[in-house]
């Protein structure tokens, strides 16, 4: 397993990368910062302060996200000058690529909750269920690997798949109704819930919080059992691309 | 004794030919320079060479093992130094080699000294704490180097290692490529610089459209074109110089202007070079004249008809 001793270097490489830090660290905690100030101790009709779900959405929208970050360390690595190099070494290459998307999302995990720690520490949010909210973040970001890593398997050109990730994620904000309210029909109405993975992750978490476990196991299990099912598509993908 | 060797080797990217039944043998502890064109399959030779290519047809022995060539424990044994350069630029010089230090196993306290070995080896060691965004083009490369070496490879595959660097770091690379073949390490160099094949170089392989043309040492390659002068006379103006009259000499071979530079390969013994001169003075001003042996550039240009840097210099 020598595809392991390059994990630390992985999530190393990743930590030192100074643009995504300010992507999806820096820019969430102004934003959440702004909204805080803006919405000072404004109650929700759940008796909870008003700017606690927006802080959870705006958590959970920025994991959307973190797939790029697993798409283009995939790609520098496997796909650019340095695939000649990478393919010489004595190691399973696809397990290379596991390993790489695993770290991506151990790292989108980390700044989840270090957002958390900020919202909490700083901004007043108090979190009811630490553990079910990293679980959560962590499907999320799980199913943004995968279909970033999808996407950028079945497009010839990375910049596409760069701006099919930007759609994906942004796409997802907007059909979750955060934006602005979506048309009233069967489609968006699905779109806006159990086809959203923003919507499911963050209705698991209310609900949680309100204490329906039931439901929220329901909306976490859509969202496992859809990174099982993507899952093999892109392993599959992926093998034709890396042949 | 043979370390690794291509027999029959053809490989194809759809309708074009790019190895045409390549045969190369490397031989333990020698610098094998590949010199070729842009486009002889120099390239596509190193990547079946590594397996990163399959061939069509061929096979390949590395190690002794035609079986698995490419297996994980053969590729322990080889080293490639990649054209581009290949370091991760978020990592430090150190931690560059380590990562490749522990791809090939090497763990605890060994990784550290072979990765300061390394770094020592290529003149780097001052700078093992520094991230290569920082650094000139040349230490760029050197490091590129040191993250193929800390394995110890029997085989070092390096392909053009000192494109577009200073000749101080250019000195460095050759002198470590030396000492590496002094240690027992078998190189295979190539580049599209004939100076460095000519002083590092123990056999020269030339490669066009796809097959090896020549091989031999520097001088059995040069001694297969003993047969021909060189001139190299310089004009005042060269424009001015009708090339078509000076190729219609008896004996005469080839004619090519670089400036204001002629250059006439003839037949040994042809006696016309008054002839030549005379021809010149009618144009233009003679300014010098000087008679050159043969080297390995002349021998690549008779085999191939082509100047190893002509993309480069007109780039």
């Amino acid at each position: 397993m020598r595809v392991l001793s390059t994990v630390p270097w992985t999530l190393r490489r990743m930590s030192r990368d100074y643009l995504v830090l300010l992507l999806l660290l820096g820019v969430p905690i102004v934003l959440l910062s702004l909204f805080s100030y803006l919405m000072g101790n404004a109650m929700a009709e759940s008796g909870r302060l008003l700017f606690h779900d927006t802080a959870q959405q705006m958590i959970m929208s920025f994991q959307l996200f973190s797939g790029s970050v697993v798409m283009s360390y995939l790609y520098y690595d496997l796909f650019t000058e340095k695939r000649m190099r990478i393919f010489t070494l004595p190691f399973n290459k696809s397990l290379y690529a596991f390993s790489i998307m695993l770290c991506g999302t151990v790292y989108s995990l980390v700044l989840g909750v270090l957002l958390m720690t900020y919202a909490q520490l700083v901004l007043g949010v108090v979190w009811e269920h630490w553990v079910w909210m990293s679980y959560n973040l962590l499907l999320l970001s799980v199913v943004s690997s995968i279909v970033s890593l999808i996407l950028m398997f079945s497009v010839r050109s990375f910049k596409t798949a760069e701006r099919l990730t930007e759609i994906y994620g942004v796409g997802f904000i907007v059909l979750a109704g955060l934006f602005f309210p979506m048309p009233d029909n069967a489609v968006m109405n699905f779109l806006g819930s159990y086809g959203n993975p923003l919507t499911l992750s963050d209705g698991a978490v209310t609900a949680m919080a309100n204490g329906e476990a039931g439901e929220a196991w329901l909306q976490a299990n859509v969202l496992a059992a859809a990174s099982l099912v993507l899952f093999p598509l892109m392993l599959l993908l992926g093998r034709r691309k890396m042949r | 004794m043979t370390i690794a060797s291509l027999q029959g080797v053809v490989k194809r990217y759809g309708t074009q030919l790019v190895l045409d039944g390549v045969d190369l043998d490397l031989h333990e502890g020698e610098i094998l320079g590949l010199l070729g064109p842009n486009g002889a399959g120099k390239t596509t030779l190193i990547q079946t060479l590594t397996g990163m290519t399959p061939v069509d047809r061929g096979t390949i022995n590395l190690f002794g093992d035609d079986r698995h060539p490419f297996s994980h424990a053969n590729r322990e044994k080889l080293g490639l130094v990649t054209q581009e350069i290949t370091v991760f630029d978020e990592l430090t010089a150190r931690e560059n080699v380590l990562f490749f230090a522990g791809v090939y196993g090497i763990k605890g306290e060994e990784k550290k000294r072979r990765a300061a070995e390394a770094l020592a080896f290529v003149g780097l060691e001052d700078r093992a704490d520094k991230r290569p965004a920082k650094f000139s083009g040349g230490m760029k490369r050197r490091l590129n180097i040191a993250c193929a070496l800390t394995h110890r490879p029997r085989l070092l595959i390096m392909d053009e290692p000192t494109v577009g660097i200073d000749p101080q770091s250019r000195n460095h690379i050759l002198e470590a490529v030396t000492r590496l073949r002094d240690r027992g390490t078998t190189i295979l160099y190539t580049t599209h610089y004939m100076e460095e094949v000519q002083a590092i170089a123990s056999r020269v392989v030339i490669m066009d459209q796809g097959q090896i043309i020549q091989e031999g040492t520097v001088d059995e390659l040069v001694r297969t074109i003993q047969h021909e002068e060189k001139v190299s006379i310089d004009v005042t103006d060269a424009s001015l110089v009708d090339r078509g009259r000076l190729e219609q000499i008896a004996g005469i071979k080839q004619v090519t202007v670089h400036g204001n530079k002629l250059t006439v390969i003839s037949a040994a013994g042809a006696g016309n070079l008054d002839r030549i001169i005379t021809i010149i003075k009618e144009q233009t001003g003679l300014v010098g004249i000087q008679a050159d042996k043969p080297n390995l550039e002349d021998v690549f240009l008779t085999l191939t008809g082509k100047q190893l840097r002509d993309k480069e210099e007109g780039s």
